[in-house]
């Protein structure tokens, strides 16, 4: 394949990844979250000293910086997932930028001038195969009890009580899961670029990830990997165009939440079944369509 | 032996007092009906009993159980459901998926299973599905189970959200206001539904409403409360002739 | 001792200038119930009409600075129009606006870079005041750091008599505690809003001037204006008093830490000091207490 279209696919993906997890956190729990750039910055710097200073293989290193960023949402999701309204919200804008200045301080990791010297262990394939099984495991995790449960703090946090849910448990589950896809998403950064920077994990790279999630609608899995890989490489392709790249994401948020706030797919899914269906009441209109006739 | 047992239970808000130290039983298998002017603290017992409000002084046992304080999802757990009087439906999903959401309670397979789909989930989910078209048929919202349930007429939302509450196989049904905006039409379809559904779950249940025909119909037993407190309590006969309550909801002669 | 006060004195006059910004974010708050991100942006056009007022048009420093501010309150209203009066009317849930906030705060942060007469660069002010400082004993003050601390009060001031005098203001602090019984007693909320936000514009335009003129002018600036709102936070969203005192003491607790730890803390403490707030006493020194009815 060629080279440079396999590099937007890979960036793509690694994108997907933090997406799907955001996917689980704000689609379809409702938490709104503008930190995930700082957990994506954990597992990248976690994995990447796994590799880097103590030579452990790829995937265990990039599964111990999914476990690191996991544990620390827990810390963060214990202390704030209980406040009401936007300030879980706030708290996660706080938590984001404050790991970024941490990183900027931290000599061992090179602080704010970078971490040159990664080992390129990110590829194609394992992009790939990483994503095919993060994708399966949120869809079986979504169709499940678990999931429903998820859906249900979403919809109404009184009812979902009532019902026997322990809402503060499962809004601390999505926050851990969508973390720890945060964290792997990182660590393929890391070995992909071959090089961290704490500027990469700005609120900025935050709102980008919250942005791909409304665009490809809240609450539907097939949207955001719609959505990563326009998102991500749309504005590769259109590299001239680099500055207004984020000037049309703002807009096209603004734009998005006036008049389709259910985004691109509004919580529909791309399954076999659901296919079926379109095609057969497409079919329908078309026969109603000439019956009238 | 009793269901429920509220002993001394008070509910302060800020300076207010909205439940002053009431003592209060139900029965196993028993339907009680709980009325009172607006205002007068009902809704509030209710939420005290599920958890939503704490407590400020004051016992509550259920089944033996202390369950004072306890959060909602673990007194939801141990038996008690209800329903809302600002009907509270999970509104974007469909009639089905309500009823499923809830039966949750009864599968116990873990996230990793669920994750992984391994045949324990595959398992449980069949019987949960299983168990939540049962529900439906036994409600009657079958043929309805595809619908928005915000799109549902408003009479069917109440039933679809005692569906609910019935998914967790409770032993203690609260009922806050089921027949409100109802007609009397649906109001003695509502009353069926009640009969109905204790005879085939087995379970204790306690209805506020303001229907008099419907709480003197079908309650076997009747708390009126009047400004938070007690009033009094009795058969719907000894109730109708209480003059204490005859007072509270027609005011003093004279 | 002499540094110590020499701290206090740069504090109070930083944290006098995050208090023109965060009353911004606690207006609307107090009326709308959500964070307006897009504030960051609104300041940050605010430093860039008061360089371009003064080096393009060579305009006088007041008349740039007034300039500035009524330049920026047009910019809120029509930020409130485009972007919120839609959602209102929807009566979207409340996250949406915080989203569109977002949005809206990138486009504004990106439009500056984008647009080619502008740019991503580093501009500076012209030299207004003399950077000689004023000498007490063995302090020395800044004119620039007086004068930042002067038109802060003075504007602080004038908003406190605003609200507490004016009718518009009571209508503004009954809209704030109830938005729909206002609106029946005949409050035209709708004008509230606006109002609102054309204060927030104002003082967040004269914010930006003083900014620009402190440090220099740049795309990004609206990310030292998220410490104001955290101070915002810090003092209670929603809450005026809260705001400012939230604001002074970030100030001095920043310079604080720039003068006696080391100057790469200053903005970490402030983030830290954000979440610390929000486990501790999430509503803030001085936030009003939401109790929810089931």
């Amino acid at each position: 394949m060629d080279y440079y279209i396999q590099g937007i696919l890979i960036l793509s993906g690694i994108n997907l990844m933090a997406v799907l997890g955001l996917s689980l956190l704000t689609g379809f729990t409702g938490l709104f979250s503008f930190g995930h750039a700082g957990f994506m910055a954990i597992g990248g710097y976690t994995a990447a000293a796994m590799t880097v200073k103590y030579h452990i293989p790829f995937i265990p290193a990039l599964l111990i910086g999914a476990i690191v960023a996991s544990l620390v949402s827990a810390l963060i999701g214990v202390l704030t997932l209980k406040l009401k309204g936007d300030y879980f919200c706030i708290a996660t804008l706080g938590f984001g930028e404050a790991t970024r200045l941490i990183l900027d301080n931290m000599q061992y990791f090179g602080g704010a001038r970078g971490w040159p010297g990664i080992p390129a262990y990110t590829n194609f394939t394992n992009v790939i195969i990483i994503n095919i099984i993060g994708l399966i495991l949120l869809a079986n995790l979504i169709r499940s009890k678990h999931g429903r449960n998820m859906i249900a703090v979403r919809e109404e946090e009184l009812a979902s009580q009532i019902s026997g849910i322990n809402v503060f448990k499962y809004k601390l589950i999505s926050l851990m899961i969508s973390a720890a896809y945060a964290g792997i998403a990182g660590g393929l950064m890391a070995h992909y670029m071959t090089f961290l920077q704490p500027k990469m994990f700005a609120l900025t790279k935050s709102t980008e990830l919250t942005i791909i999630v409304i665009f490809g609608g809240l609450g539907s899995i097939s949207g955001s990997v719609l959505g990563a890989l326009v998102l991500t490489s749309l504005p590769e392709i259109l590299r001239a165009f680099s500055n207004w790249r984020l000037v049309i994401y703002g807009l096209a948020v603004i734009i998005i939440m006036i008049t389709r706030p259910e985004g691109l797919m509004g919580g529909y899914e791309f399954t076999p079944k659901s296919m079926k269906k379109l095609f057969f009441n497409l079919k329908e209109k078309r026969l109603k369509k000439s019956a009238g006739r | 032996m009793n269901l429920l047992e509220m002993k001394n239970v008070t509910k302060h808000f800020g300076g207010l007092t909205a439940v002053s130290n009431v003592n209060f039983e139900i029965e196993k298998e028993s339907i009680t009906g709980l009325i009172g002017p607006n205002g007068a603290g009902k809704t509030t017992i209710f939420n005290l009993i599920t958890g939503v409000y704490k407590v400020t002084e004051g016992k509550i046992t259920f089944d033996g159980k202390d369950i004072t304080n306890k959060e909602p999802y673990i007194i939801a757990e141990m038996g008690i459901t209800r329903t809302f009087q600002n009907i509270r439906l999970f509104k974007k999903l469909s009639v089905y998926e309500n009823v499923l959401t809830a039966c949750q309670y009864n599968a116990n397979y873990n996230l990793l299973e669920a994750m992984l789909y391994l045949p324990r989930c595959k398992n449980q989910e069949k019987q949960l599905k299983e168990q939540a078209e049962h529900l439906l048929e036994i409600i009657g919202l079958i043929d309805r189970k595809d619908f928005i349930a915000n799109n549902l007429p408003y009479g069917l939302q109440r039933r679809l959200e005692i569906a609910r509450a019935l998914s967790l196989n409770p032993k203690l049904l609260l009922l806050d206001e089921p027949a409100a905006g109802m007609n009397p039409d649906e109001t003695a379809q509502l009353m069926n539904l009640i009969y109905d559904i204790r005879k085939k779950f087995n379970l204790s249940i306690l209805i506020i409403d303001h229907h008099m025909d419907l709480v003197m119909g079908i309650c076997e037993k009747i708390m009126v409360l009047n400004f938070g407190c007690k009033l009094a309590e009795g058969t719907p006969i000894e109730i109708q002739s209480n003059p204490k309550v005859i007072e509270a909801y027609l005011g003093v002669e004279g | 001792m002499t540094q110590f006060l020499q701290q206090l004195i740069n504090g109070l006059s930083i944290g006098s200038v995050y208090a023109l910004m965060a009353v911004g974010y606690s207006l609307v708050y107090s009326i709308m119930n959500f964070s307006n991100f897009a504030h960051g942006g609104v300041i940050m056009f605010g430093a860039y009409f008061g360089f371009f007022y003064l080096t393009l048009f060579r305009l006088p420093f007041t008349v740039a600075l007034l300039g500035a501010a009524i330049s920026t309150s047009i910019l809120a209203i029509i930020i409130e129009r485009t972007a919120y009066k839609p959602l209102r009317n929807r009566k979207a849930p409340f996250l949406y606006f915080i989203i569109c906030a977002m949005g809206m705060s990138i486009f504004l942060e990106n439009i500056i870079i984008a647009l080619p007469f502008i740019g991503p660069t580093f501009r500076t002010y012209p030299e207004i005041f003399s950077k000689t400082p004023i000498k007490i004993g063995s302090l020395a003050i800044g004119r620039l750091d007086l004068l930042m601390f002067i038109i802060s009060s003075i504007c602080l001031g004038l908003l406190v008599y605003f609200i507490d005098f004016t009718k518009i203001g009571k209508a503004i602090q009954a809209t704030s505690y109830n938005i729909k019984a206002s609106a029946l007693m005949g409050i035209n909320t709708d004008f509230i809003i606006i109002t609102v936000f054309a204060l927030g514009g104002f003082f967040a335009g004269i914010a930006g001037v003083l900014f620009g003129m402190k440090y220099t002018v740049y795309p990004q600036i609206g990310v030292i204006t998220n410490k104001s709102f955290i101070a915002a936070v810090f003092g209670g969203l929603g809450s005026l008093p809260g705001a400012v005192i939230g604001s002074i003491l970030l100030g001095i607790i920043e310079t604080f830490t720039s003068g006696y730890v080391s100057s790469q803390y200053r903005d970490l403490i402030a983030f830290v000091l954000l979440i610390a707030i929000l486990v501790i006493r999430p509503r803030g020194l001085m936030g009003k207490l939401n109790e929810d009815k089931a």
